[in-house]
């Protein structure tokens, strides 16, 4: 979760596999937008010598519409070129990693960004550097500083980053696959029969002390949005060349032919929990205009169905809800077409009326200060936070699995009166969960967790 | 809209490229489009491969001559039932 190693193909391609994506006005400036794009996931910080790095023969791409037909108008694509200054040394750096340019830092990373629209394909930036991984005291030290210095200013009032960052998204991994378990109320679990829980316990967060790679953009919101249309729909895919061939002289995969999708990503845990095992890999090649054949794993989702049977005698309301067999425009609107105007008092972020599973982000609703963010979103009365974008540190789990329990089905049918436990759901986890924090500037995610200091 | 396609048929295309050999020959090139399925019509212009670059051949079906040879980010689709022969009879 939200999408690490959601589908059976690109769980064996962590390089390719994307985790998350967030889209929101950014706080501290106005007038763009960030969009941050995670890969790699569960990544361990003492994994050397040969630290994580983005794939050189991957295409990365975040994709904006900003017309609702689910198909992209604005894309930004990101290659990269690993070098290596000494390949006689096993070592990652032979000494402290002082600056981006330093001598002591043998295996490199750098990056190529092209703006691709329907009329033009623009080399916007060539050759940036990524940071290094963060290592530890003496192989990285201030990594604040060679983090900051990997944050580039790009013409038209594009800002960019690539590289390592804290995992920023919580969620308690162990607990929900082991059969929908939700400590916090793991004592009304059915638990097969086997009563190994007798009361509450507090969430566990799968995610701490482990790192991600992040590719993230600001842009200015007028270069995203179309006149007319200030909602974007955002998602981020990955591809790969269609052959990959070992070539045992050079001792290592070349690839060849036209680059084909292996992974994507929108709204949160749509591929991981929505979209059934046999059609999640068909759906990470797919873009989002072809969603219409996946809407009924949203509008009758299984999870709903399984929260009455795993917790019997909790959510009576919403078992009535599922044996009806209505269908969950709700979640239609949240999930594939955003919200139309007239539901929530002062917001909407309706694209039309393409089923498309996107980060619907209105550009319009200015950030919410610190202070007054809610993480629960929208459900919290913020109306910049998810499923209008997705923030940093936005409790997507308890959002959505809300949602699901019933809580936003009103919104459509007013009779409906959701169960009391639906709007309490829970992992148990806040963004307090998280180890490193958030940080209250681009690229927003914490600072890696070093290798020197993770496991402790 | 192109064909789906999935990491596992990826690296069944590597297998089986590497199953029938390679070729270097010049074929006649029916050539398919090379964007992603997410990214706008428009895609950067394609990358003509070097010299250096290797020719990957795929041979679908030797039976119909269904042959897919990749280069570069290129690929084109043939039906040459004497070449797919001859590059099974050459695997042989």
């Amino acid at each position: 979760m939200s999408s690490h190693r959601e589908a059976p193909e690109i769980s064996k391609d962590p390089v390719a596999d994307s985790t998350d994506v967030y889209a929101f006005v950014s706080p501290d400036r106005a007038d763009t937008v960030t969009l941050i794009a995670n890969y790699i996931p569960l990544q361990g910080p003492a994994g050397g010598p040969n630290f994580y790095e983005f794939g050189d023969d991957v295409r990365y791409e975040i994709h904006v519409d900003n017309n609702g037909d689910g198909r992209a108008d604005i894309s930004y694509q990101f290659r990269f070129r690993t070098q290596v200054r000494n390949p006689a040394t096993f070592l990652y750096n032979t000494g402290p990693i002082e600056s981006l340019g330093s001598q002591n830092w043998n295996r490199r990373q750098f990056y190529d960004i092209t703006e691709v629209t329907a009329h033009s394909a623009s080399r916007i930036a060539a050759g940036l550097p990524c940071p290094p991984c963060n290592i530890g005291p003496l192989s990285t030290p201030g990594y604040q500083g060679l983090a900051d210095a990997a944050v580039h200013a790009l013409a038209g009032g594009i800002t960019v980053f690539a590289g390592q960052r804290a995992e920023g998204f919580y969620v308690d991994l162990g607990s929900i696959f082991d059969l929908g378990d939700l400590r916090p109320f793991e004592n009304l679990h059915a638990q097969y029969g086997l009563n190994v829980f007798t009361g509450p316990a507090p969430g566990v967060n799968a995610t701490n002390h482990l790192n991600v790679h992040s590719i993230a953009l600001q842009v200015p919101i007028s270069r995203l949005t179309a006149k007319g249309h200030p909602t974007i729909g955002v998602w981020t895919t990955a591809s790969r060349q269609r052959v990959r061939l070992w070539d045992e002289d050079r001792g290592e995969n070349v690839s060849s032919g036209p680059f084909r999708q292996v992974s994507r990503l929108g709204n949160p845990l749509v591929n991981e929990v929505l979209i059934p095992l046999g059609s999640k890999d068909l759906w990470n090649s797919l873009p989002p205009s072809d969603d219409k054949r996946f809407a009924g794993y949203v509008t009758q989702p299984g999870l709903a169905a399984l929260l009455p049977a795993l917790y019997p005698g909790v959510f009576p309301n919403l078992a009535a809800l599922t044996k009806a067999a209505k269908p969950r425009a709700d979640l239609e609107a949240i999930l594939l077409t955003g919200i139309p105007a007239g539901l929530i008092p002062g917001f909407q972020n309706f694209t039309g009326t393409v089923l498309a599973d996107m980060l619907r982000l209105n550009t319009q609703i200015p950030a919410t200060a610190a202070a007054k963010q809610s993480i629960y979103g929208l459900l919290g009365g913020d109306l910049a936070g998810f499923p209008n974008g997705r923030r940093p540190a936005d409790d997507v789990v308890a959002i959505e699995l809300r949602a699901l329990a019933g809580v936003t089905y009103p919104l459509v049918d007013k009779s409906f009166k959701p169960d009391a436990a639906a709007a309490k759901l829970t992992d148990g986890l806040t963004p307090a969960s998280v180890a490193s924090g958030y940080l209250n500037r681009f690229p927003y995610l914490g600072t890696p967790y070093s290798g020197f200091d993770n496991p402790s | 809209m192109p064909t789906p396609v999935s990491r596992r048929s990826v690296l069944r295309g590597a297998a089986g490229a590497g199953a029938a050999g390679l070729a270097t020959t010049a074929l006649g090139t029916t050539a398919l489009g090379a964007s992603g399925s997410g990214t706008p019509e428009a895609s950067p212009p394609r990358i003509r491969p070097h010299a250096a670059e290797p020719i990957v051949v795929h041979v679908r079906d030797a039976g119909s001559g269904d042959i897919e040879v990749f280069a570069g980010t290129s690929q084109t689709r043939l039906r040459d039932r004497d070449l797919a022969a001859r590059i099974a009879q050459a695997i042989r």
